[in-house]
């Protein structure tokens, strides 16, 4: 079982704040992956950057993983990494997710961390119910 | 030439986007199991509870509130003629009822956008479905949100 990780959270929180920072620095883009994801969709002016961005978010995943193996699941980098659920479970939760950030306007990054640190009344709002929910829906179909 | 395809722009989107998969993997919240241990309050009540998700986002939430700080000194982004504030402001039905729907599926997978497609240089069984239904939905969900608003909101 996962057990609480306070230093590599707090480690890998500050990482992501950076890049979120740097992104609003250096471009003035609100690191939102829902909307990054999103909008590689037509119609999308700026298509590249958000390619770019993705491909090195996965990149840097994958790097990480190479630089600290102990930080995976169990110790085994990333190959013990595994999705709850069968594979309808996991299209339905995908649907949810897609049609929920986009009608949203955000998701865990965009609301939960650009739009808190802007003190956004609307972001507020949008991850106290995507928290709530969440719990809610764990509550009732579990953990494992 | 457009300021989103010079190499400084992309050379930033690039920079943030391996801080941000770094950041994911380094926080663990590319583990599923690890976020529906976070949500699963009733594990309070056991102590089978993980607050590190909570961590993670206080963590994030300082270093880019300094972040936005730094940016109001600025006229505009280095390499950007505008910050592009959101420009919604309402609290309104597709918000709350978004919220809603995302919170579902999160709590259905322990997986939120940010992992999912980090989640692509680890390839865990049935990955691809789940980018696949995101990706399906998000489309969905354009033309959901136009039948909600008058006008669509893309920022």
């Amino acid at each position: 079982m996962d057990a609480f990780s306070p230093v590599s959270a707090l480690a890998g929180g500050a990482l992501i704040g950076l890049a979120s920072a740097l992104l609003w620095i250096g471009n003035g883009r609100i690191a939102g992956i829902s909307g990054i994801f999103g909008q590689l969709l037509p119609p999308a002016n700026t298509v590249i950057w958000r390619i770019v961005f993705l491909v090195m978010m996965v990149g840097g995943a994958g790097a990480a993983a190479l630089l600290l193996p102990g930080l995976g699941p169990e110790g085994a980098g990333g190959a013990a990494l595994s999705l709850k659920g069968s594979p309808l479970w996991i299209a339905i939760a995908g649907l949810f997710v897609g049609v929920g950030t986009k009608i949203g306007n955000g998701c865990t990054s965009g609301h939960g961390v650009c739009g808190l640190a802007r003190l956004s009344p609307r972001s507020f709002v949008a991850v106290g119910v995507f928290m709530a929910t969440a719990a809610l829906t764990v509550a009732i179909t579990g953990v494992a | 030439m457009s300021d989103t395809v010079k190499p400084g722009y992309l050379v930033t989107a690039g920079a943030s986007g391996a801080l941000f998969g770094a950041g994911l993997y380094v926080s663990q919240m590319v583990d599923p199991y690890k976020v529906l241990n976070f949500l699963n309050v009733g594990g309070i009540a056991d102590g089978s509870w993980d607050p590190s998700l909570a961590l993670v986002m206080a963590s994030a939430l300082v270093v880019m509130f300094i972040g936005l700080r730094i940016g109001d000194r600025q006229k505009r982004p280095i390499f950007n003629g505008k910050f592009h504030k959101p420009d919604l402001t309402e609290i309104d039905k597709p918000l709350v009822l978004g919220a809603v729907f995302f919170g579902i599926g999160w709590g259905m997978s322990g997986i939120c956008p940010g992992p999912g497609i980090s989640l692509l240089a680890f390839m865990p069984e049935n990955l691809l479905i789940f980018l696949a239904a995101t990706f399906a939905g998000s489309f969905a969900g354009s033309y959901i949100l136009k039948g909600m608003k008058p006008k669509p909101a893309t920022a």
